[in-house]
């Protein structure tokens, strides 16, 4: 008996990181769960490591993409039949560089990865789950949502909207048994934040290892968060019980964000 | 197997509504509890409808009063031998008026017990816990802990002054294993709302108990109050493993209510 027993998830970017995190959890409550990533060999590994037999299926795509967006959400309605928790999980950033040196396309592309895909999703989502009167959508922003750093103005301010997002998108389907949240993670260090983190640490005049301690720092435990501490939010937002939180930002972030 | 199994919980206001089911959830998942509230007779009745045998008991007392708040958690690590989760839940409104008609003697009464009955609680637990290096502190503040109503200024203070005590104690034991966070709860039709709500209603100038409820419906996105059930479940979660690097959070249970 798991408290997602018959309900059905998709996840972007969910073949490693906060999102694989969050397709295990979901799977562990009964579950079904699509998940989705740019590159099918990785994703094969993971689908043999969740061991979940038919209850977990993978669908390619590049959320930077609208057509893929809007192709994982059809596509899990099509292979489970419907959906009913949404995860817009994938994101990041690249390209960090103070504002006065940031590109175009730096903030076009955290743009496209953060906020267009959340949208483009969502967006998709709500088109079943507004005739099937249910749904959970849940946004991973991040404690950089709220707070800023320098040198990392297209994070920041990408993340920032996606909570402007959430919030709007609450008020707009609340009486219709949706509900759309976002998680603030503090830095974890999946493989995104291990890949970019050297660029935002040098636009900020430090090493990757300090860019962590930095983040510890700023928190209450003084070390950086896990990414199951993530999916353990997600799994209450995502299941019954959680019908009555709606357009929070809720922090899971060892006391760093001070709302 | 549950979430929360051979832990040792204490509830101030634990017999009913919001601390009830904190208790019962708990209970369901392992935990033994302490519930706390005033009056002895409710109290018997409360732990009889748990059914959770000796893993329920009750204290009584005002959780206004220090001795009373100091004593909940004395007798908790007295009788199980130590305390987990400390839940200071009790509270509400108990003087309305407009800021300029207020007396000293009713703003005491919100300051007792919505500030100073969680400043009690937490200093003495937090003794108790830092030596053991391990503790969940869950403070049951509200919306309008960051809001603000006319009419309420004492309970709007008392739980904004509460949110800030937990995000200090976060960070003074943020590396103690031990985690300090508050639930933040929309408008609940609890037997505490619906005994206060109607002077409550009046020193608005809503007009009535139900468009003060309806009012504060108007204000999420829900579209309706929460339930006690929903505020258990972040508290189970909070109390849980799961959350152990979650701490100095402000958790809104209020169907989309606050801006932040």
């Amino acid at each position: 008996m798991g408290t997602l027993d018959g309900r059905v998830a998709c996840v972007t970017g969910g073949t490693r990181g906060i999102g694989l995190a969050i397709a295990k959890a979901f799977l562990d409550e009964g579950a079904q769960v699509v998940i989705n990533g740019r590159d099918p060999a990785k994703a094969a590994r993971t689908i043999a490591e969740l061991n979940a037999g038919d209850r977990v299926h993978f669908i390619a795509g590049d959320v930077k993409k609208r057509e893929d967006c809007e192709a994982v959400v059809d596509g899990t309605v099509e292979h489970f039949g419907k959906i009913d928790i949404l995860v817009a999980n994938a994101g990041g950033a690249d390209g960090f560089a103070p504002i006065a040196e940031l590109s175009d396309e730096a903030m076009d592309d955290a743009m496209k990865w953060n906020l267009w895909h959340t949208l483009w999703v969502m967006r998709r989502a709500f088109k079943y789950m507004i005739p099937q009167g249910y749904g959970r959508v849940i946004n991973v922003s991040s404690v950089e949502g709220k707070v800023g750093k320098p040198g990392m103005a297209t994070y920041v301010a990408a993340k920032h909207a996606v909570n402007g997002l959430t919030k709007s998108a609450a008020k707009e389907v609340g009486v219709l048994g949706i509900t759309v949240n976002a998680l603030c993670p503090g830095v974890i260090e999946t493989d995104i934040v291990k890949e970019g983190g050297a660029g935002a640490a040098a636009a900020m005049g430090l090493t990757y290892d300090q860019l962590l301690a930095a983040f510890a720092a700023d928190s209450a435990i003084k070390r950086i968060n896990e990414v199951e501490d993530v999916a353990n939010v997600a799994v209450l937002l995502a299941s019954e019980i959680g019908g009555g939180i709606t357009g929070s930002l809720i922090s899971i972030d060892g006391g760093t964000s001070p709302y | 197997m549950g979430k929360l199994d051979g832990k040792v919980a204490c509830i101030t206001g634990g017999t009913r509504s919001i601390g009830r089911a904190m208790a019962e959830a708990f209970i369901a998942e392992g935990a033994t509890v302490v519930v706390n509230g005033r009056d002895p007779a409710k109290g018997e009745r409360c732990i009889a409808e748990m059914n959770a045998a000796d893993r329920a008991v009750f204290f009584a007392g005002d959780a206004a009063k220090q001795s009373v708040v100091e004593g909940l958690i004395d007798f908790t690590i007295e009788k199980f031998g130590r305390l987990d989760i400390c839940c200071l839940n009790s509270g509400g409104v108990q003087a309305t008026a407009p800021v300029f008609m207020m007396s000293d003697e009713e703003w005491n009464l919100e300051v007792d017990w919505n500030l100073n009955h969680v400043f009690w609680g937490m200093r003495r637990a937090l003794q108790h816990m830092m030596p053991r290096q391990s503790g969940r502190i869950i403070v049951t503040s509200s919306v309008e802990g960051k809001l603000g109503k006319p009419g309420l200024p004492g309970y709007v203070a008392t739980k904004h002054a509460v949110n800030g005590l937990v995000k200090s104690a976060a960070h003074e034991v943020g590396t103690m294993g031990i985690t300090v966070n508050a639930i933040l709860p929309g408008i609940i039709e609890t037997d505490i709302v619906r005994e206060t709500g109607p002077a409550s209603a009046e020193a608005m100038g809503v007009g009535s108990y139900e468009a003060l409820i309806e009012m504060f419906c108007s204000e999420s996105a829900i579209k309706r109050p929460n339930r006690v059930e929903e505020v258990a479940a972040v508290a189970v979660l909070l109390a849980s493993d799961a959350a152990r690097n979650m701490t100095g959070c402000l958790f809104p249970v209020d169907g989309g209510t606050l801006p932040y």
